[in-house]
This record gives structure tokens, C-alpha cells and sequence, in this order.
């Protein structure tokens, strides 16, 4: 079983590596425990600035229910748009508010007044909530009618009741943290070894192509099982947050990722010279996959030809997948299609991997 | 100048006859732009909702038909039960509910949404699009302006995001490689042996790496303004004049790395792990440095990308003056001095 | 005044003593040899020179400049080739060089004259990248490289390990006429005939300088080390009428050039068969045809009874082989590497732990045996590659320049082994350098631009071409040689 000594050398060679034990250890717990803080892309603390041009008794109130509103960071009044605009080059303000000089006097006479939203729109979700939420206090202050309309609407967060977002980031973290332990690791194994040399020693051995590239999977498949566990500790103990679905399919769903990430990592080494090489035709598919993966912004938001290019992408697969199971608590039969997806896809990566492997030129 | 200048030729040689990095290099900011220009976006778009009502009054059909017709709601079913609804969120079939009251036209009752809360922001926005519909808010007194970005087109958020992530990987990740090759290679014996001045051969080295990344910053630009329709609206002079200061941070960023690194793997790693990490995930270019805890944004304070970035935006997209984005570009210019300074002092002249 | 004045020097690596109060001066214009064998501290000793390490105690001066202190002096005076110089793999031939010229304020074109005689020999191929260059060939070019200026002190560590007997020649001609123009020459080698060509030599081993004087006087004085008797070999007990290489016009093309241009041969069961040849005459290419790592172009070969072009799974099961770069894994013991190869040719356990313990005591490796294979010296690891090849008792081994860069005590020792794998009945295929080598086969051929030329006992050989020794033979054939590349 030659399988067994090839294996034991990989790990031997994993171990005696001075840096990547530690990497292995360390940077999923590093990533677990900085990243979820980092990538909340909640959006909170918009600062506003108000015009007030009416100087009313009304327009006044509108500017206190601004002020008294959590939701923003209310930063006082200024005298001119102009000025307003200033500040907002300076970045010190995100959203103007402009009361018409007639406000009040509209209102009075059932018109509608015209009060002016500017939203600083660079950041693009940020500049539509602030106008988003400005645009209902002013409506409810306008249109008591519409006011008690929406007071009448309730709303019911399935899964995320207090919209959490590390829930919604932390299985995408899983995602992320298996994608570079198990891509990047094996893309640099079999280049290295034709840099050394090994490989021809190896080339003129009977080991078969299947047992050389298995020997290279197995312990990359054995140290993603050690990567999503520690990820689902430290999800555990540091932020209180477990899978609502059953942990078996989390493991199932990583084992497939791990599959298809470490037979693309030894596909692109076969045709690989340098590691530079290497490193950068990784690097290039874990960042466009990533992002048409959904795992940042909603695939149903994308026109049709990239949501076609979901049908492909394991990790959009692995991203829908492990939040219906992690957080919306979906059993086998909502994520079936899923598994059978990342099963083909990685399997067919596999064969890739062995067969791009020459023995013999 | 002579060996200087068949210095810089040999390194872009280098460079050059590698088709397969060159390929990366060139397609990665192409296939970037694209992306984030074409196919990604948070738009509120295509949610799928369930209507749950049990008598579709002349109101109710009112609304349904207004949420219909616009651009953000497909409604995908309706259903009798809010129960019935909420087995179709979670089997993945919708991602919302409306649950009009039996009495939605006398106003007694009221409209329940029942929403996938799995993505905070986008379930926070289906809900106030929602409510905007149905409440009829067109016309109503606000009248919101989208300063800038009119169209609110992600790309303009992110082209000086990729600008800066490029920029930095291009310069920090393939100088400091290069050096170590060489390292490891044997052939820095030689060149140090050699009567040319070990600052040059440094140079030497960052040049063409400094002249890729000016042709990638090109790239990005031209395809920014032509193809996506980004407004460079501020001076084009001092844009190209901070990318400059930028990448010879990257590029004693780039050196230093070689400095510590004594194998092309632990170059990759360091680079990979120690500066790609940190610029895409603390420099504010995916996520808000606001939002962050205050531990964090300490830490994203000496990230150099944060200052380039934040400066490109207010100068390419909101097109304010150069004394608006002055506080940037004194700390890019202090970290420059900074990091070249440990950089070429840190630099051995010997093997040891 | 000294070209080179080195007075107590002391450098040591953590707990490692490279080198231990060295001494020794070197008059302007003499060629001077450092020897000793792998690991005695002569690398560090060139870098200290080179200004490129400083050393712990003692001085040092070049040309009267002091190394620590006149650091830029030094560099602009001197010409150094390090022990394991690699060129731009990715720049040709003439743009490595040309490079290089630039680089030390010459064009080739000045230094042509001085480096014609190497250069010439692959001239031809100066738009070929430098990566695609034989193992041999890259030496030439690193060589050209390091000549092609001329600086008043030259230092080159073991220049010509992988260079064939003929280019060897050629190369210190050319340093005898750098010479005569006061060039100051300090070179290692492990190669007796060139040690002779040094006016002095010093003997270093274990950073400890042994000896300093003539040639002659150090050889003889240390002729234990350097010229070890010559082994017996009883010839001819093991070797049996059965064919265990058949190999009948076999070609290899890259595009038009033909690497091994139809040959034929046949190797018999128990032989040690030597293939010999100049560098780029096509040795390495027809061992990987017969090792399974190369289909051929045509022509038809058997190795072990199975086809090469068909059967190469079935062939590697049935041959050891020792390739030109050492390809043990570094990072892993010596006990480590030999389970590994033994499990990958499907030895059972027990019997791996059996065979290691036994050759581990036929090594004397015992005590080193979970020695990360990175720390051993060179010598070492050859004869470990060579026990690891023929661990799992194959037909026939292949070792392609197996003893490159050795010390010749260490080389005795080799062969020692190589005739102990013989008595069992295993095949050896083997490639090298050294004339004296040639001397131990059985049989060999030597090849010139892709071509068997000859091929017979050394004896026959020495008869029909009316030579004193193989190395004239070999540099009878090799001259006319018209290619000189692949």
C-alpha cells in the first residue's frame, strides 16, 4: 500500500515545515476571532446635517425627530446647503436635509412641501438607507395618514430575529477560511516539489498518478476537518452562535469545499513552473469566485449572465448551502442540490488533478 | 547608467517572459472592474416575495399590483396561510412575505412582513422598500438626491478600492519576491560582488515593477471613466501624483518583506498573509472602517491603503480640492519616509 | 605585497565552527588552490573574501583592501563564482551574458578573447533560454559569466563540477593565461588533475587549515585522503549472457535537433556499464528514454524485458534511479526516506525496518539516522541517494553523474558500493566525469553529439585508439565533437 508511505510524507513534511503548523493553527482562530467584527457591513452612524430654511415651530419638530431618531448621528444645524456641502467634502457629514423655506405654511394648506435629501453616494447602500430613513421620518412628519399606515405595519425577521450580522458572516467566514488552507497550500505543493527536484525521483518510481495526488489530498481533507472544527469552537465559545441545522451536513457541506479547493490547488500546480505562478492563478480564482459567490452581495442582485456564472462556482453552492444549514436550520432535503453540486464539481476537479499530473512527457 | 539602465532590462525581461503572471496582471484588474462595474451589486432586486391575504380586496389589489410593477419585488405566489409562507422562506423558495389583514381596506388591520433576516442589510432594505411601495411614498414630500453617484453604481465605491488593493500587490508581492529569488537563487552573491552599488541594484529592481504598476493605474483609470462611467472629477494630476507616493509605499513595503524573508515561500506567504489580508479586510474597501470595533480602526490606522483609498474616492468621485484630502497624503508621505527609511537601513549589504 | 592576506580568521554558525583561525597568504598572480572536502569552510572562507560575511575574529585583506572596513574596494577589484551559482533561466544565453558583462563594466565583446575558448562551445545556442540548457552546459555559461571581465583577484568555488573532462582542460588553459596578466587566482576543486595545475594549494578540512604548499607536497603529505588505493574488481563472476538493456536505433528530437541520435546497445545482467560523454552529448536524455520519463522519437528500447515506449509503469517497478541534482526529500531524516522509497516499491514494513537497520550498519549511518537529510554533506547524501535507489534490490540501477562534486575519498567509497550492488547481481547503469571512474566499469560507450562513438572494455578501448588512459581516449573522441550543446 504505497498510498500509506506517501501519506506519512506529506504530513512529516507539513510538520517539519517551520512555518505551516503554526499557520494552520493560527489563522483560522485569528480569522474567526478579528474577521467577524471586521465584516459587519452594517450601516449605522450616519451623520446628518440639517438645513432649515422654514424656521418654524413645525420644521423644528421634523428636526427633533431627527435628532431624537437612533438611528442617526445628528450633527446640528447649518445655515446654507452650500455649507452643508462643505462639510460633506470634508467627510464629516453623510446626509444633508433641506426644510423649505414654505414648510410649514405646505403643510398647513395640505400641500406638499419639497424637502431636499442629499445623500453622499460614493458608498452606494449607505447613501440609499440614510435617504431611505430620512425620506419616512419626513413622510410620517408630513402625512400623518401614511404615518398611521406604516404604524401598522409590523415586521418578523425569520432565523436573524435581532439581524445579526455575525450570524449572517460567520458561516461565510468557514467558507473563506477553508477556501485559503486548503487552495493555497496545495497550488504551492507539487510546484515545489519540481523546484526541488523531487518530483523526478518520484516520476521514475512505480507510485501510480491516483496514489501520488491522493497522498497530497488526504491531508489537506484532514486539516480542513481540523480548520472547520476549530471554526465552529470558536464561533461557539467567543460569539455564543452554533449551527441551527445539523452539524454533520456542516461537515459534509466542508469536506466537498475541501475537495474542490485542494484538487484545484494540485490542478493548477501540475501546470505550474514557478510558485509564483502558482500563487497568482489562485490567487485570481479564489478572488473571482469569492466575489460572484454571493457570500458579500446577493446573487439575485446580479444581472442574468453572472448569475449564470453561480451555476459553476462551487462556492456559491457552499455559501447558499451552509446558511440554510447554519442559520435557517435547512435539513438535507433544502440543500440536496447543493451536495450533489459540489460533489460533481469537486469530483471532476479530482480527475483533473490526476490526470494533468505527467509521469511520463 | 549604463549598468543601471541593462539592469532595469534584465528585470523587465523577467517580468515579461512570464506570460502566465503577466496574464494576471493585466486580466485581474480587467476582470475586477468588470465585476464589481457589471455583475455585483446590493441592489434591492428580483426578491422573491410570497403575497399571504385571504380576501384580495380593491386595496389590497392596489398594493400587490404596485409591488408588482416595480422593479424590486417579483411576487412568486400567493399563499393562504402566513404559515404556508413561512414554509416557503424556508424551503428556499422566497425571501419574503407580505401578510395583508383580513381588513387591510378599513384600515383595522395592518401588513405583517415576514422576512429572511439571514443577510441583516438586504432584509432591512426589502423591508423598507416594502413599506415605501406599499405606503405609496412616490411623490411625497422628500425628495432624495443621490449626491455623486446618481445612479448608486457600486462600481463608484469600489474603483478606488481596486486601486488600491492592485497597487499594493502588484508593487509589495512581486518586488519583494523577486528579491528573494534572487536570494535564494545565488545570483545576489554575485550581483552584490559586483562593483555596482547595492542601492542601485535595489532601484534597479523596483523600476520596472514601478512602471507595471503605472500602466495597471492607467488601465483601471481609462476603463473606470470609458467603460463604466465613472467621473474622474478631480484633478487628474494630483490622482496620478498620490498614486505615485502609494505605490513607493507599496514598493518599500515590498522591500522590507524581502529584508525579513529569506525563501520565495515565506515572501508568498508574508505577502499574502500579512499584507493582503489586512488591505482587503481593514482598509475600508469591502467593510466601513466606521463599523468597526475601536481596537480595530486603531489597527487600521497604520494600514496604508485606508489613506489612498479614502483619498481616491473624494478626489476621483466626489472631485473635492487637494487641501480636502490633505491629511491623507501627509500620512502617505510620513510613511513613505518612514518605511523606506527602515527599509534601506534594515538592507544587507552582506549575507548577514 | 599579498594579493590575499587572511590572518586568524574565525567564523562560526551557532555551535558550527566553519572556519577555526585560518591563515594563509597568496602572492599576486598565483594560482592558488583551497581544497578539502564538503563542509571544511571553504564557501565560508570565499564570502569572507568577498566581503559578503564578516568574520568573527581575525583579518582578512584583498589587494590590500581590508574586508570588513573597504567593503566597495573590494567589490570592485574582485570576480566571484559561488559553488552553487544559477543563472536567469529565464534570459538566453547571450543575454545572461551580456548581462553579467554590463554588470562588471565590460562588454563581451572585450572579454571575448578571454572567455572564446568555453564560450565557443555553446555560442550557438545564445538565443536558447539558459533554463533549457544541460546540467554541464549551464556551468559553461556560468563560467563565461564570471571570466568574462577581469578582475585583478578571481575566486571560483569547485567551477567545474558537472564539466567534462575536455571543457575541464580547456577552462584552466584560459586561467593560465589569465595568469600572465597578474590576475590573482583562488579556486577549489575536487578534481587531483586540477589541484596539479595550482602553483600552491591549501588543505582545509573541519575550518582548519591542514597544510599549505606545492601540489605535490599536500598529495603526497595527505595521500590517504586524496589518493586512496584503487579498489579491486573481480570482473566478470556475476555477469551472465542474458541482455537487461536492449536499446536499437533509438532518437530523440526536440524540433530538428536530435538529442540522442540513434543508438544501440545492449547492457548484460551483473554489468557495470559506463556511459560517458561531453557535456550535452545526450547522456541525460537517453536515461530518461530508458527510465521511463521520456517517450522517444523512434528507434526501440527493452529495459528489464518490457518496452520503454509501452511499458514504462511496469519498467519502473524494476530499476532503481539516482538523477543528476540530489532529489531525496531534504526535509525529511534519512531513515524517513528510505521507509518512504522502500513503501512506494511496495516493501512490507517489517522488511523496510529490517533492510534499513542493516544498511544504515553497512553506511555507518546508524547514529545519523534521524539526521534531517538538508544537514548531511554532500558526500553523504550521494551515497544515500544510491542505497535509497538500489533498496529495493531493482534489475538494473541508472546514476547519472553520481559522484559530481565529490571529494575522492568519498568517491572510493561509492564505488565501493556500486561494486557490492554488482556482486548481488544488479545492473549499473552509470554516467560521470571522472576518467578514473571510467577505468572501474566493465564495459562503456562514449557518446559524442547524440552519437555512440565507441564502446568496449577500457582495455579494448585504450588499444584501438592507441591512448595511455581513458581520459585521453575520452578527449581523443570528445575533440571532434562538432555541436556542443544538448
Amino acid at each position: 500500500m504505497t498510498l500509506k508511505y506517501l501519506i506519512q510524507k506529506e504530513f512529516i513534511q507539513i510538520r517539519r515545515n517551520a512555518f505551516l503548523p503554526r499557520l494552520i493553527v493560527m489563522f483560522p482562530i485569528m480569522i474567526m476571532c478579528v474577521m467577524p467584527w471586521v465584516m459587519s457591513m452594517e450601516v449605522k452612524n450616519i451623520k446628518v446635517a440639517v438645513v432649515d430654511n422654514d424656521r418654524s415651530t413645525l420644521s423644528q419638530q421634523l428636526v427633533h425627530s431627527i435628532e431624537a431618531s437612533n438611528y442617526f448621528v445628528f450633527k446640528g444645524q447649518v445655515p446654507t446647503y452650500r455649507s452643508a456641502l462643505q462639510q460633506m467634502e470634508k467627510s464629516q457629514v453623510d446626509v444633508v436635509m433641506v426644510i423649505p423655506q414654505d414648510y410649514s405654511k405646505d403643510v398647513a394648506l395640505g400641500h406638499q412641501p419639497q424637502v431636499l435629501i442629499a445623500a453622499n453616494a460614493v458608498n452606494g447602500t449607505k447613501g440609499a438607507m440614510g435617504g431611505n430613513y430620512l425620506t419616512q421620518i419626513v413622510t410620517q412628519h408630513v402625512n400623518p395618514d401614511i404615518a398611521s399606515m406604516q404604524s401598522r405595519i409590523s415586521t418578523l425577521f425569520l432565523y436573524n430575529k435581532h439581524l445579526n450580522f455575525k450570524l449572517f458572516m460567520i458561516p461565510a467566514l468557514f467558507a473563506i477560511v477553508m477556501m485559503l488552507m486548503t487552495g493555497f497550500l496545495p497550488a504551492l505543493n507539487i510546484v515545489g516539489e519540481k523546484e526541488a527536484g523531487t518530483i523526478e525521483q518520484i516520476n521514475v518510481t512505480p507510485a501510480s498518478k491516483w496514489s501520488f495526488i491522493l497522498a497530497k489530498l488526504i491531508p489537506y481533507w484532514i486539516i480542513a476537518l481540523f480548520v472547520i472544527t476549530v471554526c465552529l469552537l470558536l464561533a461557539w465559545a467567543v460569539y455564543g452562535i452554533t449551527s441551527a441545522g445539523p452539524l454533520a451536513l456542516i461537515y459534509l457541506l466542508s469536506m466537498l469545499l475541501a475537495l474542490f479547493w485542494s484538487s484545484l490547488g494540485l490542478v493548477i500546480s501540475n501546470y505550474s513552473d514557478t510558485m509564483q505562478q502558482a500563487i497568482f492563478v489562485m490567487w485570481f480564482f479564489v478572488v473571482m469566485m469569492l466575489l460572484l459567490s454571493g457570500l458579500f452581495t446577493p446573487t439575485r442582485s446580479m444581472p442574468s449572465w453572472a448569475y449564470a456564472t453561480t451555476y459553476v462556482n462551487p462556492m456559491s453552492y457552499f455559501i447558499e448551502a451552509i446558511r440554510t444549514v447554519f442559520i435557517r436550520g435547512g435539513g438535507i432535503s433544502s440543500i440536496w442540490h447543493q451536495l450533489l453540486a459540489l460533489l460533481g464539481i469537486g469530483s471532476v476537479m479530482a480527475v483533473w488533478a490526476v490526470l494533468s499530473y505527467k509521469k511520463n512527457s | 547608467m549604463k549598468q543601471f539602465r541593462s539592469f532595469v532590462i534584465k528585470e523587465a525581461k523577467h517580468i515579461l517572459r512570464d506570460k502566465r503572471t503577466m496574464l494576471i496582471l493585466f486580466g485581474m484588474p480587467l476582470a475586477l472592474m468588470l465585476i464589481f462595474g457589471f455583475a455585483i451589486s446590493t441592489d434591492v432586486k428580483n426578491v422573491r416575495t410570497v403575497i399571504v391575504t385571504s380576501s384580495m380586496d380593491h386595496l389590497t389589489q392596489q398594493a400587490v399590483d404596485r409591488l408588482a410593477a416595480s422593479e424590486y419585488f417579483i411576487i412568486t405566489q400567493v399563499a393562504a396561510t402566513p404559515r404556508e409562507a413561512e414554509r416557503l422562506i424556508r424551503g428556499q423558495k422566497a425571501d419574503m412575505a407580505i401578510v395583508f389583514g383580513p381588513d387591510f381596506a378599513s384600515k383595522r388591520s395592518g401588513v405583517q412582513f415576514i422576512v429572511d433576516g439571514a443577510d441583516p442589510n438586504m432584509a432591512q432594505q426589502w423591508t423598507n422598500y416594502a413599506t415605501g411601495v406599499i405606503t405609496n411614498m412616490d411623490g411625497g414630500p422628500a425628495n432624495v438626491k443621490m449626491l455623486y453617484n446618481p445612479q448608486m453604481k457600486s462600481a463608484y465605491n469600489f474603483v478606488p478600492a481596486i486601486m488600491g488593493m492592485l497597487l499594493m500587490l502588484v508593487c509589495a508581492m512581486m518586488t519583494s519576491i523577486s528579491i528573494v529569488r534572487e536570494k535564494e537563487k545565488g545570483t545576489m552573491e554575485v550581483l552584490l560582488v559586483s562593483p555596482v552599488k547595492p542601492i542601485m541594484i535595489i532601484i534597479a529592481k523596483a523600476i520596472p515593477y514601478l512602471v507595471l504598476a503605472f500602466a495597471i493605474l492607467l488601465i483601471i483609470l481609462l476603463m473606470a471613466r470609458f467603460v463604466l462611467g465613472v467621473p474622474l472629477a478631480g484633478s487628474l494630476g494630483w490622482i496620478l501624483v498620490i498614486s505615485v507616493i502609494y505605490i513607493l509605499v507599496a514598493l518599500s513595503l515590498g522591500l522590507f518583506i524581502s529584508n525579513i524573508a529569506n525563501t520565495q515561500l515565506v515572501a508568498l506567504l508574508l505577502s499574502a498573509m500579512v499584507l493582503l489580508l489586512p488591505i482587503v479586510m481593514l482598509s475600508g474597501m469591502l467593510f466601513p472602517v466606521e463599523s468597526m470595533p475601536t481596537i480595530l480602526q486603531w489597527i487600521s490606522a497604520i494600514v496604508p491603503p485606508r489613506y489612498y483609498i479614502e483619498a481616491m474616492r473624494k478626489l476621483m468621485i466626489m472631485g473635492v480640492g487637494i487641501h480636502e484630502v490633505a491629511r491623507e497624503v501627509i500620512i502617505l508621505v510620513g510613511m513613505l519616509v518612514v518605511l523606506m527609511t527602515l527599509a534601506l537601513a534594515k538592507f544587507n549589504k552582506r549575507l548577514e | 605585497m599579498n594579493a590575499i592576506e587572511v590572518n586568524n580568521v574565525s567564523k562560526s554558525y551557532g555551535s558550527v565552527k566553519a572556519l577555526d583561525d585560518v591563515s594563509f597568504t597568496v602572492g599576486k598572480g598565483e594560482v592558488f588552490g583551497l581544497i578539502g572536502p564538503d563542509g571544511a569552510g571553504k564557501t565560508s572562507m570565499y564570502r569572507i573574501l568577498c566581503t559578503l560575511l564578516l568574520p568573527e575574529s581575525g583579518t582578512a585583506t584583498v589587494d590590500g583592501f581590508d574586508t570588513v572596513r573597504q567593503m566597495n574596494e573590494i567589490r570592485r577589484r574582485v570576480g566571484y563564482m559561488p559553488g552553487k551559482f544559477s543563472l536567469y533561466q529565464d534570459l538566453t544565453v547571450q543575454e545572461n551574458l551580456e548581462f553579467f558583462a554590463t554588470l562588471f563594466g565590460t562588454t563581451v565583446e572585450q572579454g571575448y578573447d578571454t572567455i572564446k575558448a568555453i564560450y565557443s562551445q555553446i555560442e550557438r545556442f545564445k538565443d536558447r533560454k539558459a533554463g533549457a540548457l544541460s546540467g554541464g552546459m549551464k556551468q559553461k555559461l556560468a563560467l563565461s559569466c564570471a571570466l568574462v571581465h577581469q578582475p585583478s583577484v578571481l575566486f571560483l568555488d569547485e567551477p567545474t563540477t558537472g564539466v567534462d573532462p575536455v571543457s575541464r582542460k580547456e577552462l584552466w588553459e584560459m586561467l593560465e593565461a589569465l595568469k600572465g596578466r597578474d590576475i590573482t587566482i583562488v579556486a577549489s576543486t575536487p578534481y587531483l588533475d586540477e589541484v596539479r595545475r595550482c602553483e600552491r594549494v591549501a588543505f582545509l578540512d573541519q575550518g582548519k587549515i591542514r597544510g599549505i604548499g606545492t601540489p605535490d607536497e599536500i598529495l603526497t603529505r595527505f595521500a590517504d585522503i586524496f589518493n586512496p588505493p584503487g579498489i579491486e574488481h573481480s570482473q566478470g563472476g556475476e555477469v551472465s549472457g542474458e541482455n537487461v538493456i536492449e536499446v536499437e536505433h533509438l532518437v530523440k528530437a526536440f524540433g530538428s535537433f536530435h538529442a540522442v541520435d540513434d543508438i544501440s546497445f545492449t547492457v548484460k545482467r551483473g554489468e557495470i556499464f559506463g556511459f560517458l560523454g561531453a557535456n550535452g552529448a545526450g547522456k541525460t536524455t537517453a536515461m530518461h528514454m530508458l527510465t521511463g520519463l521520456n517517450q522517444p522519437t523512434s528507434g526501440t528500447g527493452r529495459v528489464v524485458g518490457y518496452d520503454i515506449r509501452t511499458e514504462h509503469e511496469e519498467i519502473k517497478k524494476h530499476i532503481g534511479y539516482m538523477s543528476q541534482k540530489f532529489s531525496l526529500y531534504e526535509d525529511l531524516t534519512v531513515a524517513e526516506n528510505i521507509r518512504l522509497f522502500g513503501g512506494i516499491y511496495g516493501m512490507s514494513d517489517e522488511d523496510i525496518t529490517l533492510k534499513t537497520a542493516q544498511l544504515l550498519d553497512r553506511l555507518q549511518f546508524t547514529e545519523h539516522k534521524d539526521a534531517l537529510v538538508k544537514s548531511l554533506p554532500l558526500g553523504w547524501k550521494q551515497k544515500l541517494a544510491f542505497s535509497v535507489s538500489i533498496f529495493h534490490e531493482p534489475g538494473v540501477v541508472f546514476l547519472d553523474e553520481p559522484t559530481g562534486g565529490v571529494d575522492p575519498a568519498t568517491r572510493r567509497q561509492f564505488w565501493e558500493l556500486i561494486y557490492d550492488a554488482s556482486s548481488r547481481g544488479i545492473t549499473v547503469f552509470v554516467t560521470t566525469h571522472y576518467m578514473d571512474e571510467a577505468e572501474y566499469c566493465d564495459r562503456i560507450s562514449i557518446m559524442v553529439d547524440g552519437k555512440i562513438k565507441a564502446m568496449g572494455t577500457p582495455d579494448e578501448l585504450k588499444k584501438n585508439y592507441n591512448q595511455p588512459d581513458m581520459d585521453h581516449v575520452f578527449t581523443y573522441l570528445a575533440r571532434q565533437a562538432t555541436r556542443s550543446s544538448d
